[in-house]
């Protein structure tokens, strides 16, 4: 087993042919990932930025940064997130009452977790909670995903903070191709954005893109 | 002066802290984009940036926990009584119609006119009843939604009383949930000595992939079906995320049952 670090407490573990994301962790497993010592295998089938990961790309964090999170479901990502940005704080938001209740318990387990639910469209529903943060992460599966972005950068987003977003082809339009959807949505962000990097999450998510971007 | 609401408290010229955290966290609703540093001034609060964010935690975890008690619990109840107004809607509507059949068989008027409108209108209000039952439902309990459909969903929520319920249930009861009135009828047909057959299905017989199958076949494909949402009600119910083999399953079922 060989051990590359990529990012504050998060490495690629080599094991023969395969080889896969994990973060160092002193907390049990999460959502059925395996345990290696103290690192959490990062399943890049159930997360996406592990796939992003795994596809090669990973942009600069520092560990103390401000997170904002928007879709965060039952928090699989998150718990990793939790891992890497040990001395900062991640604002989770997420929407539907299921997910936010096991997110809840990750909370409580967590020291640097802040679970909000509420409607990401709707930011200054929590603009009475969430401070100025240094990056945005959204993975909301949501036909607004642009829209949703801007106005939570606009009001949440320091200059020169970074976000990360994952757009999914389907949930935009399910007619168009995938293809044409992305030049759109790229199109779109570059007019407010400076656009680091895009890059797709074949194989592990079909029809997806990830859009890194800088606030100027 | 303006002021600013965050979550502990309110903020113009002074801070006004709030004396119950719980609920001043979600009512920090604000029109325009808090101009300065919500940390800083939480600090003048708390003491320190350790503090702050301590109580942060604390707070969002136990206003977060009561809050998705609430949701969870309207939730389900909204798509209840949804579902009892539309049946009411529906039972409306054939009244209607049959009364209209009858007036205009001796005449027709200005008012079979407005009557028949009257009628579409109603149509229109059903389906954006039945809209808001896909919706909710589709929040509630993905699994039994991606399986049955909305109406089908909240047929079985209403008959189980709610989600909870539902998810506790063997799948030899959803079987025959909805059948309870023709249960009963076939009990006092035998007491009475004569010939009755229980029920085989009762809500779950609406779903097309047993309503479309030869008569012999059906029993076969409502106890499969029964048995699939058993699981579903309970994945819906303790975790709500989607597992799409779930209705796959049934779908590769039918197909083989029709062969
Ligand atoms: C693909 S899942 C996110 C998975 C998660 N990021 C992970 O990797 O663990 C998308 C989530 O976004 C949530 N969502 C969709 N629209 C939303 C909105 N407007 N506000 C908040 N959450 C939203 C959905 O409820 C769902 O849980």
């Amino acid at each position: 087993m060989r051990l590359n670090e990529v990012a504050h407490n998060l490495f690629i573990i080599e094991e023969g042919k395969q080889s896969f994301p994990a973060t160092k962790s002193k907390y049990p497993p999460y959502y059925g990932e395996r345990k290696y010592g103290n690192l959490r295998e990062w399943i890049p089938y159930r997360s996406k930025f592990a796939a992003m990961v795994m596809n090669g790309y990973m942009p600069q964090i520092m560990n103390d940064w401000k997170v904002l999170y928007l879709g965060a479901a039952s928090g699989t990502t998150l718990s990793h997130f939790s891992d890497i940005f040990d001395d900062g704080m991640i604002y989770a938001v997420e929407y539907s009452a299921k997910p936010f209740s096991k997110l809840l318990k990750l909370a409580m387990e967590r020291k640097n977790i802040i679970p909000i639910l509420r409607d990401a469209s709707k930011p200054l529903e929590y603009s009475g909670i969430v401070e100025k943060v240094d990056f945005i992460y959204q993975d909301v599966a949501h036909r607004e995903q642009i829209k949703i972005f801007t106005m939570n950068s606009n009001i949440f987003l320091k200059t020169n903070g970074c976000g990360l977003i994952m757009v999914k082809a389907r949930s935009i339009d399910s007619t168009a191709e995938p293809q044409d959807i992305f030049n759109d949505v790229i199109g779109d962000f570059s007019s407010n954005f400076k656009i680091l990097k895009t890059g797709n999450l074949e194989p592990f998510h079909r029809d997806h893109i990830f859009i890194h971007l800088v606030k100027g | 002066m303006k002021k600013w609401k965050v979550w502990f408290g309110e903020i113009d010229e002074e801070i006004e802290a709030s004396d119950n955290l719980v609920s001043s966290f979600y009512a920090a609703i604000n029109d325009e984009p808090i101009p300065f540093s919500i940390v800083e001034r939480g600090v003048q609060i708390f003491g320190s940036e350790e503090e702050y964010y301590r109580n942060l935690r604390k707070t969002a975890v136990v206003a977060g926990e009561k809050l998705v008690e609430e949701e969870l619990k309207r939730e389900d109840r909204y798509a209840v009584m949804l579902l009892k107004s539309l049946d009411q809607v529906d039972e409306s509507i054939n009244l209607l119609n049959e009364k209209l059949r009858d007036i205009v068989e001796i005449k027709e008027s200005k008012v079979t006119d407005i009557l028949r409108e009257k009628i579409d209108e109603l149509r229109e209000l059903r389906n954006e009843i039945e809209k808001e039952i896909e919706l909710v439902i589709s929040k509630v309990c993905p699994n039994l939604s991606e399986m049955l459909g909305g109406v089908i969903s909240a047929g079985l929520l209403e008959k189980a009383g709610s989600l909870e319920r539902l998810a506790m249930l063997p799948a030899s009861t959803i079987q025959i949930l909805g059948a309870e009135r023709s249960l009963f009828r076939a009990k006092a047909r035998m007491k009475k000595g004569k010939v009755a057959r229980p029920p085989k299905h009762g809500i779950i017989f609406q779903h097309k992939y047993v309503r479309t199958l030869p008569k012999t076949k059906r029993g076969k494909m409502a106890r499969f079906l029964a048995a699939k949402i058993a699981i579903a009600s309970k994945i819906d119910y303790f975790s709500g995320e989607l597992n799409p083999e779930l209705s796959d399953s049934i779908k590769h079922r039918f197909e083989e049952l029709l062969r």
